[in-house]
């Protein structure tokens, strides 16, 4: 007889909309680790799935949201931190967890997104980085790193980076934090903490776009461009300190702050109750 | 000194006046501060006016290998190195490497000190299948203690880690190892502050404080209890039913796009892709369940199921 070892072990299946499987995303795809580690998330903070809301916009990753089991929109291009904010203001018993992509959130959806930073209403942010407009067929965007090539940018992108988390810690998000699809039980547990937090939460998930951005620049295969997540750590090795922390493309991963400060729709509505009295 | 401190044995403190040179071997796994606790040590004899002699094995650290120091120090010292069986005192910071060295230690005066701290090696493990044992030394604190009159086995890695200073353990014994010749305690300090970053000299002055002051209150007998109460703990963790577990990979061949990360990932090299471009388990008995292939597959095509055999239990 066999029985299973743990008692609530996590079956992604049970999460997900198997009639529309497979996905649509390209062999290899970052987005896909991505959503397997937000369902972990989501299922080992015990969410009920009728009071998980996935709102996603337009892009490669608007698409990872429709494959949840669970309430999801897909909204227009850019906006789904607007919709999730009218969502989470009419119906705070629900999570609320946003899935956007860089392009999606920083430069069409760029004004919501340091809006949503700013009011720190209790959302999740979930920005799946990978560097190229995939869906439409492989643009810059503005997190496309220098020197690579995209469809718009044949010689090579000359524009400089956008951080997406300092930009979130400017406009004044709670809780930012950044990690990569090959550490996939560390996103998990980023995503946890992140779902915890009162507040808007900001987890940027480096992705990669295997067969766009890695065709075009030549990153090689799937396993070595997601393998490429963490040698990039280490370009400078043997020039720090052994200890000094591994870097994705120079960046820093994990909590990368984490602030108390009031949470929107408990404002939202305390003002709200104040006013109707008078 | 005449209120000479040592430590709490049969033995009193090993006197460097002699005209036999002392010897100290120290030993253990690179990146734990091998070198530096010889370093201190030779630094802080030679400041006293004796004539040292250091050899090492070094480099090793990058590779979690062994490393070895001899230290050397009296009136006036010819060979560098310690013979077999002459060691005055055994330092170690890895319980595996203080073992190997064990018959260097003088058998009749030799005092052993030892971290407990295990690190097992990558090439102890070379069966990674569930349950399996490693090849890791299987001796225990009070069989050790037996056998070696003078030995002194502590957690400097949880005193160390107690006091917020995890690093520092190789301090710890640095303390412990104070007690057992009879320098004076603020000559260890100002050495040790020479060769600690700046910023932790304060936290290694505490840990070296805390090493000194576990060997003076060291008492044998409650050692050797506390001890075998620990190990008579361990069977029940070692006895970890995990033998029993059993993996089964569940791949939706329908819902796999071949992208190969699972194959290339898969430390066990138990996957493989077929003429169709589809992942098929090949080796299902070398598998571990070790769920490096569910966490990447981006096509979520790989499910990997833990079971527990019942009838074993």
């Amino acid at each position: 007889m066999m029985s299973d070892v743990a008692q609530n072990q996590f079956n992604i299946k049970e999460y997900i909309r198997q009639d529309l499987f497979p996905h649509f995303m390209c062999p290899g795809c970052g987005h896909g680790i991505a959503l397997r580690a937000l369902l972990n998330a989501v299922h080992d903070l015990d969410i009920d799935k009728n009071k998980l809301a996935v709102v996603s916009g337009i892009g490669c990753s608007g698409r990872v949201g429709a494959y949840i089991d669970a309430n999801t929109f897909h909204t227009t291009h850019g906006r789904p931190l607007a919709f999730a904010t009218g969502l989470k203001l009419a119906r705070p018993d629900l999570e609320v967890i946003v899935i956007t992509g860089d392009g999606d959130c920083l430069a069409i959806g760029g004004n919501h997104m340091i809006h949503a930073c700013r009011r720190n209403l209790n959302l999740t942010c979930l920005m799946l980085n990978n560097e190229v407009y995939g869906m439409t067929g492989g643009q810059v965007s503005p997190t496309t790193s220098m020197d690579r090539f995209t469809t718009t940018t044949q010689y090579g992108n000359y524009e400089p980076v956008f951080d997406a988390c300092k930009l979130a810690e400017g406009a004044g998000a709670g809780f930012i934090g950044r990690e990569m699809t090959l550490q996939t039980p560390a996103l998990r547990d980023l995503i946890k903490e992140a779902i915890s937090h009162q507040g808007f939460s900001f987890v940027e998930v480096l992705s990669d776009c295997t067969e766009v951005f890695g065709r075009k620049n030549d990153l090689g295969e799937s396993a070595e461009m997601v393998l490429a997540q963490k040698a990039g750590y280490r370009s400078d090795s043997y020039g720090t300190v052994v200890d000094e922390p591994f870097k994705p493309r120079g960046m820093q991963t994990g909590v990368l702050l984490r602030t108390e400060r009031p949470e929107y729709a408990a404002t939202y509505q305390q003002h709200n109750a104040e006013k109707l009295k008078q | 000194m005449n209120n000479r401190e040592s430590l709490k044995a049969d033995i009193p403190a090993t006197s460097v006046a002699a005209e036999r040179p002392t010897n100290v071997l120290i030993v253990g796994v690179g990146g734990q501060g091998v070198i530096m606790v010889s370093k201190v040590l030779a630094s802080l004899s030679q400041e006293l006016g004796y004539q040292v002699k250091q050899s090492e094995v070094h480099g090793m650290a990058k590779r979690g290998g062994a490393v070895f120091s001899h230290v050397r120090f009296g009136s006036s010292v010819f060979s560098p190195t310690i013979l077999e069986g002459d060691a005055d005192i055994l330092v170690a910071l890895e319980w595996a490497e203080g073992l190997r060295w064990l018959p260097y230690l003088n058998q009749e005066s030799g005092t052993f000190i030892t971290d407990t701290q295990h690190i097992i090696p990558p090439f102890a493990c070379r069966d990674r299948g569930r349950g399996a044992v490693s090849g890791y030394t299987r001796e225990t604190v009070p069989e050790v203690m037996d056998s070696v009159t003078n030995s002194f086995a502590l957690d400097a890695a949880e005193i160390a880690t107690e006091l917020g200073v995890p690093k520092a353990s190789n301090t710890v014994l640095l303390g412990a190892l104070s007690t057992a010749l009879e320098f004076p305690v603020a000559a260890w300090k100002s050495v040790i502050s020479k060769f600690v970053p700046s910023k932790t000299i304060e936290a290694n002055t505490r840990a070296f404080d805390a090493g000194r002051e576990w060997a003076l209150s060291f008492d044998r007998e409650t050692q050797l209890k506390d001890w075998t109460d620990r190990t008579k703990q361990d069977p029940e963790k070692t006895t970890d039913s995990s033998a029993d577990v059993v993996s089964t990979l569940e791949i939706t061949e329908a819902w796999c796009k071949g992208c190969d990360i699972c194959v290339k990932f898969c430390p066990e090299r138990c996957l493989a892709m077929d003429a169709r471009q589809i992942a098929i388990l090949t080796h299902p008995d070398r598998c571990t369940g070790c769920r490096i292939c569910e966490w990447l597959c981006p096509d979520l095509a790989i499910t990997v199921h833990t079971s527990k055999n019942n009838i074993s239990t």
